[in-house]
């Protein structure tokens, strides 16, 4: 189980023979979002350059529902990750709908990957809210 | 809850599921397996996807498995799926998202013993010349119009550059071209991607190994291959990077909203996302795996001259040809024809995990092997076993295919649970095996430990008939990119 630095839990990297299965927990879908992209990067061991400066990136999706949105969103960063070469820290969203977003991505220069990370896969993917309002998806990447 | 009952024992390697298991599926599913390998199977979801792919629509036959299956994201790694091209689907997400992934093998006129005191020069320099992935090493980027070129012609095109002989087209599957592919069927996305990733190894199993024939199986087969005991050959094992990826993201997202709105197809798995074949959309998006296929062979292609030159610049030359045995994809959707149910038809073979395997007499295969059949080369997990192997006729059964390397055993997060990186180098190099790599990052996921044994798997296809074993590889160095 991973923490953040405020120790709460926000992702769980679950088992797959092959590939990386991860479940990632947010308080609000927004916050959803930015877990499953972080939980993806360290799932995957992205790592960053340490001690230089980050820089903001725009970002606009638009999906036909809840779970494209998802899988949309983080297919766009790893398109960024290999383009801009930078690694994801943070996202301040500046629209989100079910089927829209709008958000600004703050990273840093990727300084290696773990894993490569090949695509983000529709498998099985459930986003849902649990009885204390808290929302959870499990996502497959195939690596 | 499937379990071995439900089987029908076809033979000691073959095991059937019945139409019937399932309302919706449309054929049944078959599986090449020992009956060991049969009960470790029921361990992971290989099986119930493998039912999943028994309903794509057009499916023609059964639904097949090889003995390296495993669960992947929509068919299990290790699947073949034969659909009619005139009224099924056509399904990105069963090609996988690394479009051709495959591999391939080139031989010296060079023995272990004589090489060996070369062995640690070359696998350093080889390592120096062959690009990395992101970052590090030689950096190649080219044009959007020269990638455009490289989509299209593929491995010709390359030769026609200067980056390789005329017969690397001939002994590659396709000829290294697939003559559907169009670049306008490729994203700005997948471009940008691609634009500095031609030539480069990649990470996870890809990888590259300086290898020697350990055992010769078919002593006539192997002649017309080119290949003799203690023979140091090359494999290159790596696929179309970042571009492939984005091509079968792209086509999957598109592909969704047709799928449910417009041609109301219903797959059990959003990744199956399907339209008909023969539709503009399918059209198109064979167009763009085609692309992706080309330049994934182009990758191959760039990776083995830079070995040659390698292999130059430490033996001068006295280190003589490498020549390309043969060039076998392991994920990709091709277009062949068979006899089914007393009728010619054309399908579009969708291989997950799963390769050709040509049988003596077929005309795309080079002329030189068409009496002895296609070669068939099935890269084994890091440091373990390889082998050449080579087409039967028998194999018309399961549309020519065979397996296509070693299939996991142990997820990534167990190995590296249990498994460091460091004792992994260890014990390969106890063995003898010189290990060049970035990092440790990586290694321990790839460990032999984590694979079924690839003797097994071959073992099974062979007495299956699908193909027959012709050489038996062993790793002497491991290169592995990033």
């Amino acid at each position: 189980m991973k923490k953040r630095k405020n120790k709460k839990k926000f992702y769980q990297v679950l088992e797959h023979k092959a590939d990386l299965k991860i479940r990632v927990f947010g308080k609000t879908k927004e916050e959803l979002f930015e877990n499953a992209m972080v939980g993806m990067f360290e799932g995957a061991k992205y790592q960053k350059k340490p001690k230089v400066q980050s820089s903001q990136l725009k970002v606009k999706i638009k999906s036909i529902d809840l779970i494209s949105l998802l899988v949309d969103f983080l297919s766009e960063i790893l398109y960024l990750v290999e383009t801009k070469k930078l690694v994801f820290e943070k996202v301040k969203f500046k629209k989100f709908t079910e089927k829209e977003i709008e958000a600004e991505l703050i990273g840093r220069p990727l300084k290696r990957m773990g894993v490569h990370i090949k695509g983000v896969t529709y498998h099985d993917l459930n986003i849902h809210q649990e009885k204390d309002g808290t929302w959870q998806a499990t996502i497959l990447f195939d690596i | 809850m499937i379990s071995k009952k439900d089987f029908k024992k076809i033979s000691d390697w073959l095991w059937e599921i019945p139409k019937g298991f399932r309302a919706d599926m449309r054929v049944p599913a078959r599986v090449y397996l020992s009956e060991k390998m049969l009960e470790e199977a029921f361990r992971d979801r290989s099986i119930e996807q493998l039912i999943n792919v028994s309903t794509l629509p057009g499916i023609q036959k059964y639904a097949l498995a090889m003995p390296d299956m495993h669960e992947g994201y929509s068919s299990p790694i290790g699947g073949v799926a034969a659909i009619d091209t005139k009224e099924g689907i056509i399904s990105p997400g069963m090609q996988g998202y690394d479009i051709n992934c495959g591999v391939r093998i080139l031989t010296s006129e060079w023995k272990e013993n004589d090489l060996k005191p070369h062995l640690e020069k070359l696998a350093e320099e080889i390592y120096k010349e062959v690009p990395s992935g992101l970052g590090r090493g030689r950096q190649l980027k080219f044009s959007i119009p020269e990638l455009d070129k490289i989509l299209e012609g593929g491995v010709p095109y390359l030769v026609e550059q200067g980056y390789g002989e005329k017969e690397d087209i001939e002994n590659c599957e396709a000829g290294g071209k697939l003559p559907w592919a169009d670049a306008s069927a490729v994203s700005n996305h997948a471009k940008n991607r691609g634009r500095d990733q031609v030539g480069t190894l990649g990470s996870g199993n890809h990888f590259l190994e300086i290898q020697k024939v350990a055992e010769i199986f078919n002593e006539e087969v192997a002649k017309v291959f080119g290949l003799f005991k203690d023979q140091v050959v090359i494999m290159i094992h790596c696929g179309s990077r970042g571009l492939g990826h984005q091509v079968c993201s792209d086509y999957l997202r598109e592909f969704i909203p047709l799928m449910l709105n417009k041609y109301k197809i219903k797959v059990p798995d959003r990744e199956f996302a399907c339209v008909p074949f023969n539709s503009p959309e399918g059209k198109r998006a064979l167009a763009a795996s085609g692309a992706a296929a080309n330049y994934a062979w182009a990758n191959r292609q760039m990776i083995t001259h830079f070995v040659r030159k390698a292999w130059k610049n430490v033996l001068g030359e006295r280190g003589g040809k490498l020549n390309l045995l043969y060039d076998v994809a392991h994920n990709i959707i091709k277009i062949e024809k068979y006899n089914i149910n007393g009728k010619e038809k054309e399908v579009a073979v969708h291989r997950k995990g799963a390769t050709r395997a040509f049988p003596p007499g077929n005309f795309e295969i080079p002329e030189k092997y068409r009496e002895v059949g296609q070669p068939v080369i099935i890269p084994g997990s890091m440091g373990t076993a390889s082998y050449v192997l080579v087409g039967t006729k028998e194999g018309e059964e399961a549309f020519y295919s065979t397996c296509h390397g070693a299939g996991r055993t142990m997820s990534r997060h167990a190995a590296i649970r249990s498994l460091s990186g460091r004792e992994i180098i260890n014990q390969l190099e106890r063995k003898g095996i010189i290990v060049k790599c970035y990092s440790l990052k990586g290694i321990a996921e790839e460990a032999p430990q984590a694979y079924k044994n690839v003797d097994e798997v071959v073992e099974v296809v062979h007495n299956a008939g699908l193909s027959k074993k012709v050489a038996k590889l062993i790793p002497l160095a491991v290169i592995k990119g990033e």
